[in-house]
């Protein structure tokens, strides 16, 4: 009665091995039969998907494919030798061809067909194999999910290969001769140990109870190639106080030699029981063993562009992106224990998202990394700052600025122990090429390594000449770098340029630089004593008042958002040349410039901008992205030199007016809106709270007048 | 009910089987159980704890090993030191027209059908290798064993296993003989001699392999059943009660290795025999506190009067131990009653680690004995790390995957949640670190810093949250080690310490592990107090951070604590400022 099915099932698979088209409208597993039969490829992989997109199936028949994978591979296989087409080319007999044709010859010699013990197994016809690759869709299963219900079932799972075996042949048909009868007896293997037969079981002599000696012929057996593994559960998916666990691993034929320890895979394969032999079998009474008998490997990559979606996580992308807010709420989200910074959570945030990079069409390139310098006195969360930034990046390597191996940041010529061959290896700049690379203790660092950091920066490229080596690697990398101050503390009593431990032209290449100071100030103070307090009362962390986003959502929308490359329009490049000049002019102005405004500021500003964008997910720059890249600038610089504004005497309303005041004049108007008076107090740094103290303060002097719903600004003639 | 139809205590499997067929009679099906329970678990516990069978289930030791029945009750205390996944076994299968089932058993009792048919079902169990808490002091063992009753045991004989077990019962008291004398020496001694016989036995001679077990490394493979995976987690202290099983007569195969299967074979089979480790099925499990293990003892009352007088005592015993020095006597009591109770972000919140300094050598062999003494009477689990360049550089401190073996390699670090460590930094000279040495050092700093130690599993790195009290002795503050409190430590004279009574030892252990359990809370009133402390405390001296503030907030909680109390006082708030500020004075006074 399961035969009948098993038929039926052999004739559904023919029909779609025969008919199913691809997308591309190609007979594709005829065309790998072809191949097969060219004898250009060995594996026939049959995609589940491919079974599922195939309109005359039935979901049944797939059901029945994946709980009982190892038997239906043999009703595939048996199908596939049925459809088996004649070569179209030309081929070199082999040995295993020549025995093969022998073979058939006797067969109709001696037409003793009706022994079954004499008939040969298909397997050993075959000269290809059959995979069966589970669905891609959805999460592969942790190693901890596979639980005993799936014993017979095909699988898929990640997991990283911790050990494996030497690659050794694996018999599967075992072919003796009869010194009496002279026959060939074929046994089919499918443990991994085997009892050889020592008595000829054929009819003749049977018959003539002769007893027949048998005789292993190795070279007339068919082997496989079989290498065993250890695969283990990733730390992610660890669940806290467990440790991971390893399941064991079976790759046959071509399927061997595919993965190495360390390396991060997705394996289908059948999950399977394995018999205990011998003494075990005996003693172990209930025990079994289990392996997965791999079907399919594929490596993992973590790169911002192979990241695929899953199904909510497009959901929840797209939910986001309609939320007008995104932007605050993704940089709180990043390392939201660390109280406060917004703007530098801002300024990260940005760093993570990253400008397209540009090639121009004389071949120069522009970089669309973001480089960010965070400095300040010790103790101010920097590190904490950096390591979550690298955590939430799918690509980061943490390291300090006194590198611990001695191929440093950049990249050495090593002389490789094994080979005594000469060897280049890449350094933490190399390594996190295409993605973030931070860089704490940046002052640190060797001079060798600083010098080479220029380029990085820059050129994006790490050149090395060294032993006969000269090349040049990629380091598309945003720096993402932490200092402290020269004197280890910041002194108030000396210049920035002083604290700064870095050089200028090191300095100008970072496109945020962001100094971090603990200041004595009352608020923090209680603001400190607050959660300290207020963490040792409830055990938890105060409510941050939202919910941050998961890492792996921001992980997602950074990627989504990655994938866009935004262009300037042309009516804003105007808009940008003229605050670009004016804050040069305003350099120009000052008598301690403190800034070096160069090309490479406007260039940052485009960057800024085209992230912002991307956060929109927005194929255009706005004016308000180039506003709000200018305002982190500005706060980037006020976070550095806001100690000489409150000394030139002017408090901030009073400082907000002089801009309102300027900003009027210089458009030669007497009403300003309030989105632009906003626009022009946040590039310089002010908050919305202050502007409307600033508004009402001086309208109560009779300045200006305030229309009552708009804000709108209309300054009094005097 | 009176007359129950079998013994859970002699035969638990007979109960188990017996809930099973009265589960199939009422018409479930055992193929859609799926591991699952189906009243075994209820039966047991109702046993154990409402019908009070619980005293009587003996322990698992090494000393009552040989007097224990294979397939009889027993529980096991222990940590949990290595999960080593889940095993298939067939659950329940169709021995003619009957269905049996092999949970919670070793071999099926009755004869099963070699392959596989849809009458079999397939269910997993997971394997903890556990081991006694590591560095356990031997009053616990006492108060433990006084429990157990070995008459008890030897009556409830199975029957049918009667021949061999008699010879092999008179044969252990043979053992019982040497173990006895054995013990009566030091304990150090009895390693040493334990560690010789498993030398020199041979894994295939049954008759000297029941007493190969040291004290220290008594190792059992507990098997659990129906619970989720939550609940056990590694380094737990688990009391598990079960069918214990051991088949000294396993026949070690030596031939095995050199077979097809031996390049990845990590089979706990060949690794630990059942002759060598003992197996548990685990049908009731239960986590463990400190203050489970004083039991057996007078209960104290938690009255205010009393706490306040065991504190009294206490602290003057650690005065005198500490050569008269009551502020270190202090800070050492508050040390004694941390504990990280909870972790916000990637902070321990409640650990207070001491850092007593202006030790030298004369002065650290006398206090660092008479402490690491007083230690091992006070506390459930202490241990006494010398630190020393060419220790750092040897020694495993965090436990690291051998995928060799498949298994989790102990490290020294690897300890029960409430462990104490002490470490003299004293005897460290000038000395390059190798690589193993600077790790040890890293691994050292985040405990102190962060309760946490990295597993090292080669291909990453894992952190497991600790709640170790550490102390640390040295000359001046260490830098390698920064603990939270640093007290240069200033004896004034030395007296002999007397011996405490058991009675009172009893107390202070009681008094101990009862206020580290306290919950605290803070009262919105004094809470504004600290907050305005807090801040004032800061404006006058800029260089205090969260991390301060933190440890100042832990003082209060744990000086109220001290007294019993479960919300902070003003005046008790006081007493930790005050002990700061003494602690402050010292500090500038010895710099």
């Amino acid at each position: 009665m399961t035969d009948f099915d098993f038929n039926r099932d052999k004739d559904l698979a023919k029909h779609f091995l025969s008919n199913f088209v691809d997308s591309n409208g190609e007979a594709k597993y005829m065309n790998i039969l072809q191949d097969v039969a060219n004898r250009k490829t060995k594996a026939i992989e049959i995609e589940l998907e491919d079974l599922a997109d195939y309109k005359d199936l039935d979901e049944e028949f797939i059901r029945r494919i994946a709980e009982n994978t190892k038997r239906y591979i043999t009703i595939l296989a048996s199908a596939i030798d049925e459809l088996m087409p004649e070569p179209t080319e030309a081929i070199p007999d082999d040995d295993h061809d020549i025995l093969m044709t022998q073979r058939s010859e006797e067969g109709t010699e001696n037409t003793d067909g009706s022994d079954p013990k004499q008939k040969m197994p298909p397997e050993i016809k075959r000269f290809y194999e059959v995979y069966i690759k589970a669905s891609s869709k959805g999460r592969p299963y942790t190693i901890r999910e596979v639980k005993a219900s799936y014993i017979g079932q095909l699988v898929r799972i990640s997991g990283i290969v911790t050990r494996c075996s030497d690659v050794k042949p694996l018999m599967q048909v075992a072919v003796y001769t009869c010194e009496e009868c002279g026959f060939e007896i074929y046994q089919e293997v499918t443990a991994r140990v085997f009892m050889p037969l020592f008595e000829c079981p054929s009819y003749r002599c049977k018959v003539n109870k002769a007893k027949g000696n048998l005789i292993l012929q190795l070279r007339a057996s068919k082997f496989l190639k079989f290498q065993e593994a250890k695969i283990q559960e990733l730390a992610e998916h660890v669940p806290k106080g467990h440790i991971p666990r390893s399941m064991t691993v079976h790759f046959r034929g071509e399927l061997t030699r595919k993965v190495s320890p360390g390396d991060v895979v997705e394996l289908s394969g059948i999950f399977l029981p394995m018999p205990y032999t011998g003494f075990r079998a005996m003693r172990a009474g209930l025990i079994a063993d289990t392996y997965l008998e791999a079907m399919s490997v594929s490596h993992f990559k973590k790169k911002y562009e192979d990241y695929e979606l899953r199904g909510d996580e497009e959901e929840q992308i797209a939910r986001l992106a309609e939320d007008g807010d995104i932007y605050n709420k993704l940089s709180r989200s990043l390392a939201p224990e660390i109280f406060g910074h917004e703007d530098i959570k801002k300024a990260l945030l940005l760093l993570l998202v990253g400008a397209p990079h540009r090639k121009l069409k004389d071949g120069m390139k522009i970089r669309g990394d973001l480089h960010i310098c965070l400095m300040g006195d010790p103790g101010v969360a920097k590190s904490q700052l950096l390591k979550h930034i690298i955590n939430v990046a799918p690509r980061g390597v943490y390291t300090t600025g006194k590198g611990s191996s001695g191929v440093g940041l950049t990249a050495a010529v090593q002389k490789d122990p094994v080979t005594n061959e000469m060897v280049l290896e890449g350094g933490a700049l190399v390594l996190a090429d295409m993605g973030i690379c931070a860089i704490d203790e940046f002052d640190k660092m060797d001079e060798s390594d600083r010098t080479a950091i220029h380029e990085v920066m820059e050129q994006q490229t790490v050149s090395i000449a060294k032993a006969g080596i000269t090349t040049s690697l990629n380091a598309r990398t945003a720096v993402l770098a932490a200092a402290n101050p020269a004197w280890g503390r910041y002194d108030m009593r000396r210049t920035p340029a002083e604290n700064i431990n870095l050089p200028p032209a090191l300095l100008s290449r970072f496109d945020l630089l962001w100094l971090i100071l603990d200041r004595a100030d009352m608020d923090a103070d209680l603001e400190l004593a607050r959660h300290v307090v207020y963490v040792h009362q409830n055990k938890e962390s105060p409510a941050l008042g939202f919910t941050p986003l998961e890492p792996s959502v921001l992980r997602a929308y950074i990627s989504a958002a990655r994938r866009l490359s935004p262009s300037v329009p042309k009516e804003l490049e105007e808009y940008i040349a003229g605050a670009y000049s004016s804050i040069r002019q305003e350099e120009a102005k000052s008598n301690t410039p403190h800034s070096y405004t160069t090309v490479r500021t406007l260039l940052s500003i485009l960057r800024i901008s085209a992230a912002l964008a991307r956060l929109r997910f927005s194929e255009k720059v706005a004016q308000s992205d180039v506003d709000e890249a200018l305002r982190l600038m500005q706060m980037s610089k006020f976070s550095l030199y806001s100690d000489d504004r409150q000394k030139s005497g002017l408090d901030a309303i009073s400082d907000i007016y002089s801009i309102l005041r300027d900003e009027a004049a210089r458009m030669n108007r007497l009403e300003l809106s309030y989105a632009q008076a906003l626009n022009w107090i946040s590039r310089k740094g002010y908050s919305e709270a202050q502007l409307k103290e600033c508004l009402e303060e001086y309208a109560a002097l009779n300045v200006w007048q305030i229309h009552p719903d708009s804000f709108n600004i209309r300054f009094i003639d005097a | 009910m009176v007359g129950l139809p079998y013994d859970c205590l002699a035969n638990p499997l007979g109960a188990v089987r017996l809930t099973f067929e009265k589960a199939v009679a009422c018409g479930s099906d055992p193929s859609t159980f799926d591991g699952r329970d189906w009243g075994a678990t209820d039966l047991f516990k109702q046993f154990l704890f409402d019908d009070g069978g619980l005293s009587q289930v003996p322990f698992l030791n090494p000393s009552n090993m040989p007097w224990v029945q294979p397939n009889t009750l027993v529980r096991f205390r222990g940590m949990i030191q290595d999960m080593l996944g889940n095993e298939f076994y067939v659950g329940a299968y169709k021995d003619g027209e009957t269905w049996r089932t092999n949970k919670f058993a070793d071999f099926s009792q009755f004869p099963m059908a070699t392959v596989s048919s849809p009458d079999m079902s397939v269910w997993e169990r997971r394997l903890l290798y556990c081991v006694p808490v590591p560095w356990q002091n031997s009053w616990i063992e006492h108060s433990s064993e006084a429990l157990v009753n070995p008459s008890s045991i030897s009556s409830s004989l199975q029957s049918e296993k009667r021949h061999r077990e008699d010879d092999q019962a008179m044969h252990d008291i043979d053992m019982q003989v040497t173990n006895e004398e054995v013990h009566a020496s030091t304990s150090n001694k009895k390693m040493r001699e334990d560690g010789l016989t498993f030398n020199s036995s041979n894994p295939g001679d049954t008759t000297s392999v029941l007493p190969n077990f040291d004290r220290t490394s008594f190792p059992c493979l507990v098997k659990i059943y129906d619970s989720p995976e939550s609940d056990l987690k590694l380094n737990d202290v688990f009391e598990f009660i079960g069918v214990y099983t051991f088949d000294p007569e396993f026949p070690v195969d030596k031939n095995d290795n050199n077979d097809l299967e031996s390049s990845l074979c990590d089979d706990t089979l060949t690794q630990m025999p059942p002759s060598k480790v003992p197996r548990l099925h685990c049908l009731v499990h239960r986590k463990l506190s400190t203050q489970d293990f004083i039991s057996g003892s007078p209960t104290f009352e938690l009255k205010s009067h009393v706490v306040k007088a065991t504190r009294e005592a206490l602290l003057g015993h650690l005065t005198t131990i500490l050569g008269n020095d009551g502020v270190a006597a202090n800070f050492m009591l508050l040390h004694l009653l941390s504990k990280v109770h909870a972790r916000v972000d990637s902070i321990a919140v409640g650990k207070l680690s001491l850092n007593l300094t202006c030790f030298n050598k004369e002065t650290v062999s006398v206090f660092g004995h008479r402490l690491n003494l007083a230690l091992k009477n006070l506390l459930p689990f202490t241990h006494s790390v010398p630190l020393t360049v060419d220790y750092l550089n040897k020694v495993s401190l965090a436990p690291k995957k051998d995928y060799q073996t498949n298994r989790l390699v102990s490290g020294i670090l690897q300890l029960a949640e409430g462990s104490h460590l002490t470490i003299d930094e004293t005897q460290l000279l000038e000395g390059t670190l190798n690589p193993t040495g600077a790790q040890n050092a890293r691994v050292l700093r985040s405990l102190l810093e962060l309760q946490k130690v990295e597993y090292d599993f080669t291909y990453y790195k894992m952190d497991m949250p600790t709640d170790i009290q550490l102390l640390i002795l040295s000359e001046e503050k260490s830098n390698i080690l920064p603990g939270d409190l640093v007290l240069p430590f200033r004896p004034s004279l030395v007296d002999a310490v007397q011996d405490a009574e058991t009675q009172v030892l009893q107390s202070w252990r009681w008094y101990l592990a009862t206020m580290r359990s306290l919950s605290h809370s803070i009262e919105q009133e004094i809470q504004k107090v600290v907050e305005d402390d807090l801040v004032a405390a800061r404006q006058a001296d800029r260089s205090l951070s969260s991390l301060d503030f933190s440890r100042l907030l832990t003082m209060g909680r744990l000086v109220s604590l001290s007294f019993g109390e479960t919300s902070l006082t003003l005046e008790h708030w006081q007493m930790a400022k005050e002990l700061e500020r003494l602690r402050k004075e010292r500090l500038q006074g010895s710099s």
